[in-house]
């Protein structure tokens, strides 16, 4: 408990978690309220129908989860940044056992990962409310959208965070490790799930959207959620992710000298 | 029972051996100076000691056990390995205030050791605006944090003008006249000559003297004991 406590307040101090957590509530506010008036503008040139219809609706609420990915930097940022600034030494140095640090750091992040979504997706969910204010033929979302939304949006956050210090304390290169995540993120999954959708699923953005249940396919972009996995299963995936990645970050501390 | 002990040593890094078979003990209630050159094998020594990498070969023990199974070592074993363990963004207050909390230590100890090391009026400041000097006395003050009865000390000379030289000096001597152990590497050789009880000297990666500096030297200085030993090269 006490490492925990070091560890929530080593947070707490520094700046750039803040910052990631507002990074994290704009992405989010950003995805959720700019949604209603592409689709709006597009006329249904996507192909994912137009704002009078349920589920269209529903993907504008579902858009507040995606501050996720800013939970799973702030894990990065949890373990990589020791190594970055050389506090890794003294943090070891006071606490020789390194199983029990990373683990408290994991634990850690998943917290902060928990805050930040909670925050993000509260945040994406209002304005997605606000900005579908400016369409009065929109259809009414479904009541289970907000649940379903705000549990993918507290599951993401917990086990992205985790991931992210996993990935953090494997590669220790806190550049490396950002731009490792933001490349699979932003370029890698978004190809596969296009390309390959069979295995495009179990990839982390699918997992996501998942557990929002969300239904809605485009054949114009050539999206379709029919396919992907069932919210418990999926979050099942995104836990087992956490867990071998978490379980490799220990073995490997256990097996590296720190410098 | 010695303070600390080096029981065969030995580091490598593929190749190349940066401790050959070291074996020596730290007496406790002395200031034992761990000196060599650049590159001798002191710091990786120091960090195989603290359980930072592990040996090749050979253990180390510190008050008798491994560092990695000590009891809160903060409170046993107080080290200082670079200035750089401080993160850049945080103040020193900070950056200590999560040292105390990781080794259950009383918050109130952050002040006192802050004036030990001559930091109250920069207590709230970001250490990213720290000189080197004032980076080596507030890594003093985090190992002092948990008054502890061994300070591992790696070049803490490092970056300090002549007075923060002789800050340092006296500094390591108020540590030890309350009887702490001071175990403190340096590769310049005179720096901590005046000063040290016991000598550890190493070359390459391996030990060429230790014991009482009168015996080691013989009466010469320091550095001319050493060129004596190891041939004549520094390097």
């Amino acid at each position: 408990m006490r490492l925990l406590g070091a560890e929530l307040r080593k947070m707490t101090y520094q700046r750039a978690m803040w910052g990631m957590v507002i990074a994290g509530a704009l992405f989010s506010v950003l995805g959720t309220a700019s949604t209603p008036f592409i689709l709006a503008s597009s006329g249904d040139g996507l192909g994912f129908g137009t704002l009078a219809e349920q589920n269209v609706v529903d993907t504008v609420y579902a858009n507040a989860v995606s501050g996720y990915i800013f939970a799973m930097l702030l894990g990065v940022l949890v373990v990589a940044g020791e190594f970055r600034h050389g506090t890794a030494v003294a943090t070891f140095v006071a606490a020789p056992k390194r199983g029990r640090v990373l683990l408290a750091k994991m634990v850690a992040a998943g917290i902060a990962g928990l805050a930040l979504q909670s925050v993000a997706t509260a945040t994406g969910l209002l304005s997605g409310y606000i900005a579908l204010l400016f369409y009065p033929d929109a259809a009414r979302a479904s009541p289970e959208i907000f649940i379903n939304t705000a549990l993918s949006g507290v599951v993401s956050g917990v086990v992205l965070g985790i991931l992210g210090a996993a990935i953090g304390a494997l590669l220790r290169s806190q550049v490396l490790a950002l731009m490792g995540v933001l490349l699979w993120l932003f370029a890698l999954e978004p190809i596969m799930l296009l390309l390959f959708p069979a295995i495009g699923k179990y990839f982390l953005t699918a997992l996501v959207t998942a557990i929002v249940a969300l239904d809605v396919e485009s054949e114009v972009v050539n999206f379709t959620t029919d396919s992907f996995l069932s919210p418990l299963t999926a979050a099942l995936f995104l836990l087992g992710y956490a867990v071998v990645f978490a379980i490799l970050a220990l073995v490997s501390s256990m097996r590296r000298d720190i410098d | 029972m010695a303070a600390i002990v080096f029981r065969n040593l030995t580091k490598t890094y593929g190749k190349a051996i940066a401790v050959d078979n070291l074996s020596a003990e730290v007496q406790p209630g002395r200031i034992t100076g761990f000196l060599g050159p650049n590159g001798a094998g002191k710091s990786t020594a120091l960090r195989c000691l603290v359980a930072l990498a592990t040996p090749t070969k050979g253990r180390t023990r510190i008050l008798g056990h491994g560092y990695r199974y000590l009891r809160n070592p903060q409170t046993r074993v107080g080290v200082v390995l670079d200035s750089r363990g401080f993160h850049p963004g945080l103040t020193a207050y900070q950056n200590l205030r999560v040292l105390t909390s990781m080794g259950g230590i009383d918050k109130s100890r952050i002040d006192d050791v802050l004036a030990e090391v001559e930091l109250t009026d920069a207590r709230n400041k970001r250490v990213k605006g720290f000189s080197l000097g004032m980076k080596q006395r507030l890594s003093l003050a985090s190992a002092l944090l948990g008054s502890p009865e061994v300070l591992v000390l790696d070049e803490p000379a490092n970056g300090l003008d002549p007075a923060g030289i002789a800050w340092l000096r006296g500094f390591i001597k108020s540590q030890a006249e309350k009887g702490t152990t001071v175990f403190v590497s340096s590769h310049q050789l005179a720096e901590l000559e005046t000063i040290v009880d016991d000598v550890i000297i190493l070359h390459k990666g391996k030990m060429v003297a230790s014991g009482p500096i009168a015996e080691v030297t013989g009466g010469e200085s320091l550095e001319n004991a050493f060129l004596s030993l190891t041939g004549g090269g520094l390097s």
